[in-house]
């Protein structure tokens, strides 16, 4: 009987998913001294796919002979995972692509300092705001990210609506679609993104366009403002696409994938996504004519897209090959490369003096990215924005399904944050 | 004969399986007890103590109590339903016609699949767009469609009915092969006292499953308690939190948001909860294995 006891005890603590155990197997690769010959292997870990990347790559490929980038996609939802655990045991691959968690990456000393090297000063401001730590630099940006909503033109003809100017109009055409028995927009709410980011669209739009509250962000970060308060208008002023049942809850059923595919093959005139979807649609469908307009305010306006500098490269501070991996950013620095990185992903450059056209899908965002109306607070100033934003999105799930109101959302929110706070000082 | 020289080779030779063990599990177990005691974070250079606070905050913590729910009601939902119809089929297959042997292997199948494979398949069964397979059966018999995967209350039904699919068919080999090692002279005797089908299966066919059933429903148990792939495939702890489990919980909190320490505390919890219902299981089964002897 003991011996049993003894053996159940030691088959139980097996089972414990051992957190310390995910040591990762891979650390930098690549032999030989880097002399120059000699071909270093560069691993580069991003959660951006590599067909978003495909025309850049071929050119860091033939401009730097000596280096070869070994591409390492690892999705979004588990790339802080597995880049964690492999920081944390002093490995990690030699150049990483950093999003909203840069700051943190940076206080903990993972990321090498780029401020006195003379590429990092070709970027605008706006572009190095979100990777400055301390009067560190400690990545620079890739080609800025934006989101909107896309609409099918020719459903929008057919019914004879026009591009929503404000929020009660973007209601006023769902309905008269809905009329017509077209479903007006599809939504995989499966995942908490898409509400997140289209309640944040209306933010930016009530909240973030209002220059007093330009010091709101940094005030959240030290726990002395409340999204609560601050958002709540927004919010609820978002939340009637719910009241009005243009957003249902069967959506909660609906992956981002399945949500592409209803509107890529027109069941459904609007889609809430960003220019990575652009060629899976077209895929799916060439003959569609798809255009996307910024997220509408409650007054006439440009309008607002989520977004900003979204992602960039930021260098191991552990890495072997940091001369090479200099080299990489210092070639990213260019105008050709980033005009690279915009054909296969669009989106506006921060290298000063370079001008991206971004094609006709893009037409009626125009005046919002003149305007200069693209914010994502959470990738831009939050110190830990994703969790936050996760916690807020799965919150906003519950009101879909009708157990939450907006508010408990934004306390929920609230909370991770102080949680955080609490936690990572 | 077993002297304790003989011992102590035997000792030896167990000794590098020893290591590798201790180094990769009683090691990082011992670990995890100790930073849920601290504030440890991959974003945190200095490690501190904090006493019992991560575990304070985890019970204040609404959404992780609902992972510790969930997998709670998952675990033992599964344990029973999977085991009710495992004995079952085993029961009504344990034939040699041709006819049996291939609804066995028809039943077996699933558990060749990778459950990603199987939730990811059943993700676009259950789906709620217009070509999710499930609602277009219903409605062609005239009932009306159902969310499924995006309904909190039936989100997490949904994942276990597609585990106890996948499963059952893995038991009911084993419990086919505990019935063929019942002495069939049993049977006989129960004939001759003129027993019906079910008082034979109630009193012979049952208790003698004694061996199969401790094993596949310490398995279900176990199993059920980390439950983790299935719902990353299917719901990704969705809507909300309505199919989070403790493991989608601790991998969420502990990478993504660099709570590692609260990620250990939590993982301190698992093994405690983990703990105490194999007890309560063995328990029962002592109690079964008792009986028979």
């Amino acid at each position: 009987m003991k011996k049993k006891t003894i053996a159940f005890l030691l088959s139980m603590i097996m089972l414990v998913g051992t957190l310390i155990g995910c040591s990762n197997e891979s650390g930098s690769e690549g032999e030989g001294s880097g002399s120059e010959d000699e071909v270093v292997k560069l691993r580069m870990m991003a959660y951006n796919p590599e067909s978003t990347r495909t025309t850049y790559l071929q050119m860091l490929d033939e401009k730097l002979p000596n280096i070869e980038i070994e591409f390492e996609f690892v999705a979004l939802d588990n790339f802080n995972n597995v880049l964690n655990a492999q920081l944390q045991a002093g490995e990690g691959p030699d150049i990483i692509e950093v999003g909203g968690e840069a700051k943190l990456l940076a206080k903990a000393n993972y990321l090498l300092d780029l401020s006195d090297k003379d590429f990092t000063s070709k970027y605008v401001d706006a572009g190095l705001k979100p990777y400055s730590v301390d009067g560190g630099i400690y990545a620079t940006p890739l080609q800025s990210w934006f989101e909107g909503i896309f609409y099918n033109k020719t459903i929008f003809e057919e019914n004879g609506v026009e591009v929503p100017k404000t929020w009660d109009e973007l209601i006023a055409i769902s309905k008269k679609l809905a009329e017509n028995g077209v479903k007006p927009q599809t939504m995989g709410a499966q995942s908490w993104e898409p509400m997140m980011k289209q309640s944040i669209g209306l933010v930016n739009n009530e909240f973030y366009a209002d220059e007093a509250n330009s010091d709101f962000d940094n005030k959240f970060n030290e726990g002395e403002a409340k999204l609560a308060e601050a958002w709540l208008p927004a919010v609820k002023e978002w939340s009637k696409i719910i009241d009005e049942e243009i957003l249902t809850d069967d959506m909660l059923g609906l992956s981002y994938d399945q949500a592409l595919d209803q509107f890529a093959t027109g069941k459904a005139a609007m889609w809430e996504s960003g220019p990575w979807a652009v060629p899976t649609i077209l895929e799916k469908n060439p003959d569609i004519e798809i255009g996307m307009f910024p997220i509408p305010g409650t007054e006439e306006g440009p309008g607002w897209l989520i977004g900003g500098p979204g992602s960039a490269l930021a260098i191991n501070a552990n890495s072997d090959y940091i001369d090479e991996a200099i080299q990489v950013l210092e070639l990213t620095a260019t105008e050709e490369a980033q005009l690279a990185l915009v054909e296969d992903n669009a989106g506006s450059s921060f290298l000063e003096g370079v001008e991206v056209d971004l094609g006709e899908i893009y037409t009626d965002s125009e005046e919002a990215f003149k305007a200069g109306n693209v914010y994502a607070p959470w990738t831009a100033v939050w110190t830990s924005g994703n969790p936050i934003v996760q916690s807020y999105g799965k919150s906003l799930q519950e009101v879909l399904a009708g157990t939450k109101t907006v508010k408990e959302a934004l306390q929920d929110a609230d909370e991770t944050n102080d949680n955080l706070r609490q936690t990572l000082n | 004969m077993y002297n304790k020289n003989r011992q102590r080779v035997f000792m030896l030779m167990i000794l590098p399986t020893f290591i590798g063990f201790f180094i990769l599990y009683i090691v990082p177990t011992a670990m995890s007890f100790f930073y849920s005691l601290t504030n440890w974070s991959v974003y945190n250079a200095d490690l501190q103590f904090v006493g019992l606070d991560n575990f304070r905050m985890l019970f204040e913590d609404s959404k992780t109590l609902a992972g510790i729910k969930n997998t709670i009601i998952y675990a033992l939902i599964t344990l029973v339903v999977q085991n009710a119809i495992a004995i079952i089929l085993a029961v009504f297959l344990d034939k040699k016609s041709k006819s049996a042997n291939f609804v066995k292997s028809l039943v077996f199948l699933p558990a060749v699949l990778s459950i990603l494979v199987v939730g990811f398949l059943f993700q676009y069964i259950m789906t709620s767009a217009d070509y999710g397979l499930l609602n277009n059966i219903i409605q062609f018999f005239g009932g009306d469609p159902v969310n499924w995967l995006g309904d909190k209350d039936i989100a997490l039904y949904s994942v276990i009915a597609t585990q106890v699919w996948q499963w059952s068919g893995w038991l009911m080999v084993i419990y086919i092969a505990n019935l063929k090692s019942i002495d069939s002279a049993l049977y006989e005797a129960a004939d001759i006292d003129g027993a019906s089908k079910m008082k034979k299966f109630f009193k012979i066919t049952l208790p003698l499953l004694y061996p199969a059933a401790s094993f596949n429903i310490l398995l279900s148990l176990i199993n059920g308690m980390k439950v983790f792939d299935v719902i990353l495939a299917m719901t990704q702890g969705g809507p909300g939190y309505a199919t989070e489990t403790i493991m989608t919980t601790l991998i969420r909190e502990g990478f993504n948001s660099g709570r590692n320490a609260y990620a250990s505390a939590l993982g301190v919890v698992f093994f405690i909860a983990v703990f105490i219902l194999s007890r309560i299981v063995i328990t029962f089964l002592n109690k079964w294995e008792r009986k028979l002897s």
